[in-house]
């Protein structure tokens, strides 16, 4: 930005432009990087302090106390699991749609869009609703798979279960439309023709021509979903499933030096998850660079 | 039977018919092109062999056996296409074994037959470069190996010179061609370009609007085309419009002067006809020369005025305005050419063998217009 800034303003007076590039620019990247840095900072300090100067005391209870690690495996396991369920649900969904039903695109980015649209308090209430009472026409709507999984021995009500399936419908948006975007842009018809042509099946173009090439899209969907379901707080709460987002409002209600540094941790969780993840992309075998970035503004 | 059949096929995408009723049989080794503009159902009927479309009607046999609803990755044809389609995640070694690999091929064969391909594609230094480290030449080159690899029976091209430059155009369709004939391999090939369809084929079929016009060797395409769309198609020509007025004496009656052609077999006099006479054919005079021959009374002669001259290298293209509405095309060696110019009063001639009569119904009017719109 700061570069592509200055090669515009270069043409025009060098002495000027660069004087003046040179400043606006440096000033507005400083007061960015402020933004973004002295809230960070702030809660660094503040769960380091504790009355008797700066210790490590918060972040010693944080270690020790068992919600702590349960809650974290807890979501992490949730993240995981609805992770994997999203991508395998919706990546060989949108390489169907992208290769044979080009016409049902609309309706897909409908689809996709619709979990933005409705709160995730209508839908916890809705499948607490449906999975939780007995309703002859659901029952019959749902042509018996409602009551199957209401009762013994699935009873997938304020199951984890049943959370992993309402996130999968939350991170929609985040998955369908980096994927999508990655598959209109590597040509995915005339790749999979070239490959059906020389005696490969649907499956093994899939899994071996298409699923390398779109490789950024999936992990920038993945990526999204994980990081939505590690800091989702709305469902799990009316769930009343105990995850590791419940978990830090809880304690920042008791204790907010213990708080801001759960807030740290956190943060130091999924930058760790992101910058692995661009690395992964970045080391791809035939990686263009500049082609093999995340589309998650696109996702946005 | 020939190698390849299509019988009466055809093909309909929702209301509108992209290929009607098309038979067509390639032997084996023969290079054929499909030759048309956009929209004319070339590409249809290719992919149709390749299997990603299925016939609305109609058989495809090869080598005596039924095809048609057979799946593209059970048929054994090679496809190279526009847009070269290489796998950008694999090695140029890597997209030529894919095929091969699939078929379960031992890994030292896999390894001799790329190192055998790319030889011959003239790439054998490029094996372990990534597609896009490559040049659109090469990157077809490569696409072409890839496709021999799996041995196809049929080896099918959509266009597979269009995105490149006009230089590398030319040397890649030689390369085709010599290789075609050196694996004695059937080809079908696709292509909008006229030249490039004249130069590399054993036959062309000339298509407009999912019908085959006419399939021929290329001389025979251009030398005597059978239809009005296939002479406008296909080359430069100058067309005059008139009706035929004695069809065993060879007259035309066209604007305000009757032309001098050769008998005509298959039409009546008074049938409304089209008179078509490529550049080459006709040669120029200056005007006071010009009066000596047509006096002489030898095939047609026609006065105009020089218009624009094009220096085209071997020989220098010149248009003549003949009347308002009229220019003709002259292309005349270039070495001859000198003392023509711009402004001056000629007498343009060719010969009752030099004309090609058709017949000029309203299809084919509505056609020719259609080829000089598309026409490369």
């Amino acid at each position: 930005m700061v570069q592509a800034a200055r090669n515009i303003n270069l043409p025009i007076s060098k002495d000027r432009s660069t004087r003046q590039g040179f400043g606006v620019d440096k000033v507005v990247l400083i007061l960015v990087l402020l933004y973004l840095t002295v809230p960070l900072g702030a809660t660094l300090i503040f769960g380091l302090s504790t009355g008797n100067g700066i210790n490590f005391n918060t972040y010693h209870q944080v270690f020790t106390d068992p919600d702590f690690s349960q809650t974290l495996l807890l979501s992490f396991g949730l993240a995981l699991a609805s992770t994997f369920l999203t991508v395998l649900l919706v990546t060989p969904t949108a390489y169907w749609v992208q290769l044979r039903l080009p016409r049902a695109r609309p309706m897909m980015d409908f689809l996709a869009l619709v979990p933005f649209a409705v709160p995730a308090i209508v839908m916890a209430f809705g499948l607490i609703e449906v999975y939780g009472t007995n309703n002859t026409l659901i029952n019959i709507l749902s042509l018996g798979l409602v009551p199957l999984l209401s009762n013994e021995p699935f009873n997938v009500v304020n199951t984890p279960q049943l959370l992993v399936c309402a996130y999968v419908i939350i991170s929609l948006p985040f998955v369908f439309r980096p994927i999508d975007n990655n598959l209109r842009a590597i040509n995915t018809k005339v790749l999979s023709e070239a490959a059906y042509s020389l005696g490969s099946g649907w499956w093994r173009t899939f899994l071996t021509i298409i699923i390398p090439n779109i490789l950024p899209g999936v992990i920038s969907a993945a990526l999204l979903t994980f990081s939505t379901v590690m800091g989702e707080f709305t469902l799990a709460s009316l769930f009343g499933i105990y995850t590791f987002p419940i978990y830090l409002n809880g304690t920042g209600q008791n204790d907010a030096h213990k708080a801001a540094s759960l807030t740290i941790l956190s943060f130091i969780l999924t930058l760790i998850c992101v910058l692995g993840i661009i690395l992964l992309v970045r080391i791809r075998p035939g990686s263009r660079g500049k082609e093999d970035r995340l589309d998650i503004v696109a996702a946005k | 039977m020939a190698f390849l059949e299509l019988e009466h096929i055809t093909k309909y995408f929702g209301q509108s018919t992209a290929v009607m009723d098309i038979s067509l049989s390639v032997e084996q080794g023969e290079f054929l092109t499909l030759l048309g503009p956009s929209g004319c159902g070339k590409t249809t009927i290719l992919r149709m062999v390749a299997g990603f479309e299925i016939p609305s009607a109609g058989n495809i046999l090869l080598d005596g056996e039924d095809i048609t609803n057979r799946s593209a990755s059970k048929r054994p044809m090679g496809m190279v296409f526009q847009s070269y389609a290489l796998f950008p995640h694999m090695t140029a070694e890597q997209n030529v074994a894919f095929g091969l690999t699939i078929k379960h091929t031992p890994k030292d064969v896999i390894a001799r037959r790329c190192a055998e391909l790319l030889e011959l594609v003239g790439l054998g230094d490029k094996g372990h470069s990534f597609p896009h480290q490559l040049s659109g030449g090469q990157q077809q080159r490569i696409a072409l190996a890839r496709a021999l690899a799996v041995e196809p029976k049929v080896l099918l091209l959509d266009e597979p010179l269009s995105a490149l430059d006009a230089k590398v155009r030319v040397s890649l369709r030689n390369e085709i061609r010599r290789i075609q004939q050196q694996l004695k391999m059937t080809a079908i090939y696709v292509t909008h370009d006229q030249e490039e369809a004249l130069a590399i084929s054993d036959r062309i079929a000339v298509m407009a609007k999912g019908q085959i016009e006419q399939l021929d060797l290329p001389e025979e395409i251009y030398n005597n085309p059978r239809t009005v769309f296939a002479a406008s198609f296909v080359g430069t020509s100058n067309h005059f419009r008139g009706v035929l007025e004695s069809a065993s004496e060879g007259l035309c009656q066209v604007e305000n002067q009757t032309l001098h052609v050769l008998p005509v077999q298959n039409l009546h006099d008074g049938d409304r006809v089209l008179v078509m006479v490529r550049p080459e054919e006709v040669s120029i005079q200056s005007a006071n020369d010009g009066a000596d021959n047509s006096a002489n009374g030898v095939g047609n002669h026609i006065a105009g005025v020089i218009e624009l001259r094009t220096f085209l290298g071997p020989f220098t293209r010149f248009h003549v305005r003949v009347n308002e509405s009229t220019t003709l095309t002259a292309d005349v060696p270039s070495q001859q050419a000198r003392d023509y110019y711009v402004a001056q009063h000629v007498v343009l001639s060719f010969s009752p063998n030099a004309c090609q009569v058709l017949s000029l119904d309203k299809d084919a009017v509505e056609l020719a217009r259609l080829a000089e719109a598309e026409k490369v």
